[in-house]
């Protein structure tokens, strides 16, 4: 038996279905985006990336503290912004394309393969996948810093941002960027970049996640800064037990159709001592 | 500025205004409600296709309207939404024009009261000059002649007019295409199939008064069920010879386990 | 019109102290129509393990069967039972598969981990996961239930106040949801066993 899910890549089943469900006007749906304030900045000793925690579905906030400071390797770490889906599913893609590579050669992993493989992958899908990242990490040759764009284009810099608050995050690192910082004030200045994200683009909000990378290994500051905590007006209401009138009868709901264990079906022995080998 | 405060008095202290320059100030609407401003714009009909687009009226009701022996039984749900959203479960959708005259809601909520409100005045204005109580008919009719004049351009109407009259009990809809058609059962709205479902299976002339009550009842507690858009409560009225009195107003989120109790 | 609101859905997860629950509404219609009042939306996966499907019916019954076969896959290969994180990766992965021609789908996951942890997580349509320690919800009318849930939630719920809760959080949604509703169905799941109740809503 051919097990279709093991193929892997994408399928375009549906594609001439859902084509003509719009033919017949009806609306696409909706999904996750991060309208997302990234940006990174290569200081005296390594890289300092940061990250607002917010993720949008239309114009409701769908996640009010969402990680978007993505693992690709130990020394490697990715921001992601655009269609949450993509972000998550490139940067993964990656971080075990990596791994796989770090095991077969034996050797830590370098930022320019996670940045090749990234753009290659993006660029194949002509912007479709619509992942835009800024990505760090520090390896044998130093520090390096990139933004990659949907469309599989790069930039290597000294400081970048990505995402809608974009704009307002390079306004505050170029005014504020210096050659050889300090990480305090690497860390200060990234966050105060993404905080203008916050309080300057609708799409960015919540908290600043920062993730320090050098020689010394990664340091993951999640929630390093909250200038959006949530106050409770009331403790909220209590409903006391029997609240809610029920219909009795007794459904039989959510149905399982799924197997019992293998080892309930079979019984597993160990069989006879195999007979060992001899050496001469 | 001293402030008119003098219709608070009672009667008695009140002082007396001139009536004949009181009436001057007074703008009292034409039969075809004439005066009703159309917008200033080169291509009304456009326009108004625009300005429907921008603020698309409620279609989801269920309405329904019949005359038996006994008279005329009014039902309606209560539900206004606003594409999917539930913007009200407590709308009254049946119009009081008179004590002998009911209009019911279907459409445009503001066209509905407005021209139903506008159709009482003309039925007033034809007791007052004609020492009698206007006919179902000549009622129905005085809408008909408004909507034909604002045809095409934009209003949303699927109205009912029910009452009694000097021939007794009569029914007749009206729309805002102007149609208007004399019947002896109507259902309108978003829901009007399923309530029509129970109405044509339920409906004799000779039904008796609760009988005639419980079927208009079910009929609209039956739309609500089916129909996304219907919900709400079920208000029942019956027009008689002494006018119409409000029968019941029930709640649908209680009259469907009062039908299927559940255990 | 939009294909997510063809059916008709509400699903809301919910985290509690050392519980979880899961629940939907009961309608399946074709667009104003109401054809089914029967149609529960919430699977069981395993005992410790349940996933809601909102959105487009058919992709819902064809997801719940991928997702058991999976599941069955899982279990003849591995001889135990997914933790709900393992599931809600699966579900991820078969949705990402379709990222050019999606399901229109949004799942919602619930359950308990091994080491007793609640774990809920929702998702978009194309496998998104965002991952909760509150609430999820999805459906035709998510600001309605959003509403509802950010006003009644509040942490440590016992199993049985973790029940009124997501229960009153539904109905209160659907109120203003003409496509939802027509009743619903809640699971709670602890460490000692699962309970599903249904519930009398409006039926309008």
């Amino acid at each position: 038996m051919v097990i279709p899910t093991e193929d892997g890549g994408f399928n375009f089943d549906l594609c001439k279905r859902n084509a003509f469900l719009g033919q017949q006007g009806v609306k696409g749906p909706s999904v996750l985006k991060t309208g997302t304030t990234i940006a990174g900045v290569i200081y005296k000793d390594g890289i300092v990336l940061g990250a607002d925690t917010r993720s949008t579905n239309g114009d409701t906030v769908a996640d009010k503290n969402c990680e978007k400071i993505h693992y690709i390797a130990p020394n490697i770490w990715c921001c992601g912004a655009g269609t949450a889906a993509d972000t998550e599913a490139v940067t993964g893609m990656v971080s075990s394309a990596m791994e796989l590579h770090r095991l077969a050669t034996n050797r830590s992993s370098r930022v320019i393969t996670a940045m090749t493989m990234l753009k290659q992958h993006l660029f194949k899908y002509q912007g479709h996948v619509s992942a835009a990242l800024v990505l760090g990490g520090y390896d044998h040759s130093g520090p390096h810093l990139h933004s990659v764009y949907p469309h599989g284009s790069t930039d290597t810099l000294p400081f970048v941002t990505m995402g809608s608050g974009s704009l307002a995050a390079m306004a505050v690192f170029e005014s504020g960027y210096k050659e050889n910082m300090e990480l305090e004030d690497a860390k200060i200045l990234v966050a105060r970049a993404i905080e203008a994200g916050i309080f300057n683009d609708l799409g960015s909000g919540s908290n600043v996640d920062l993730c320090i990378i050098n020689k010394d290994g990664k340091d993951y500051l999640r929630n390093w800064k909250c200038p959006n905590e949530r106050t409770y007006r009331h403790a909220g209401f209590t409903f006391p037990p029997g609240t809610t009138p029920l219909i009795k009868k007794n459904m039989n709901t959510a149905y399982c159709t799924s197997l019992p264990g293998l080892s309930a079906l079979v019984e597993v022995s160990d069989g006879p001592e195999p007979e060992s080998m001899e050496l001469a | 500025m001293k402030l008119d405060l003098s219709a608070l008095l009672p009667d008695s202290i009140r002082p007396k205004a001139p009536i004949d320059a009181a009436l001057d100030d007074v703008h009292l609407p034409g039969p075809t409600g004439a005066n009703f401003p159309l917008p200033d714009v080169a291509d009304v009909d456009s326009f108004e296709r625009q300005v429907v687009e921008m603020v698309k009226p409620s279609h989801g009701t269920t309405t329904l309207s019949f005359i038996f022996q006994g008279g005329v039984i009014v039902a309606v749900d209560s539900r206004a939404s606003m594409g999917p959203y539930i913007s009200s479960q407590t709308v009254k959708k049946v119009i009081e024009i008179n004590p002998y005259l009911l209009g019911t809601m279907a459409g445009g909520a503001a066209d509905c009261q407005f021209w139903q409100r506008n159709l009482g005045i003309q039925c007033r204005l034809h007791e007052l000059n004609n020492k009698e109580r206007i006919s179902v008919a000549g009622a129905s009719k005085l809408l008909a002649n408004t909507l034909f004049s604002y045809r095409g351009m934009g209003l949303s109407m699927g109205t009912m007019v029910a009452g009694w009259d000097h021939k007794g009990p009569s029914l007749y809809y009206v729309d805002s295409e102007a149609q208007r058609i004399k019947g002896e059962r109507f259902s309108v709205g978003s829901g009007s199939v399923f309530a029509m479902g129970i109405l044509d299976q339920g409906y004799r002339w000779d039904l008796s008064d609760e009988e005639a009550r419980e079927l208009g009842r079910r009929a609209i507690y039956h739309a609500t069920f089916r129909d996304a858009m219907s919900g709400g409560t079920v208000s029942v009225y019956h027009v008689t010879k002494d006018g119409w009195v409000k029968v019941s107003g029930d709640d649908v989120g209680e009259l469907h386990y009062h039908y299927y109790p559940a255990e | 019109m939009s294909i997510m609101s063809y059916n008709g859905s509400a699903i809301i997860a919910m985290v509690g102290k050392d519980c979880v629950a899961i629940c939907s509404d009961l309608r399946f219609g074709v667009q104003h129509q109401t054809l089914a009042t029967d149609f529960k939306k919430i699977f069981k996966i395993n005992d410790e393990c349940y996933v809601g499907l909102s959105g487009l019916g058919s992709d819902m019954q064809t997801l719940r069967q991928r997702f058991v076969f999976r599941h069955n896959l899982y279990k003849l290969r591995e001889d135990r039972n997914m933790k709900p994180s393992t599931f809600a990766n699966m579900v991820s992965a078969v949705l990402y598969e379709k990222r050019f021609g999606p399901y229109f789908c949004e799942p919602v996951i619930a359950g308990l981990e091994p080491d007793g942890t609640p774990y809920i997580t929702g998702m978009d349509l194309l496998g998104a996961m965002a991952p909760a320690s509150d609430f999820v919800v999805a459906g035709d009318n998510t600001e309605s239930l959003f509403g509802a849930c950010e006003s009644f939630w509040r942490p440590d719920m016992n199993p049985e106040e973790l029940f009124e809760t997501i229960s009153q959080c539904l109905l209160s949604g659907v109120n203003r949801d003409c496509l939802a509703g027509w009743g619903g169905v809640v699971t709670v799941i602890t460490k000692d066993g699962q309970f599903t109740r249904s519930l009398k809503g409006r039926m309008d």
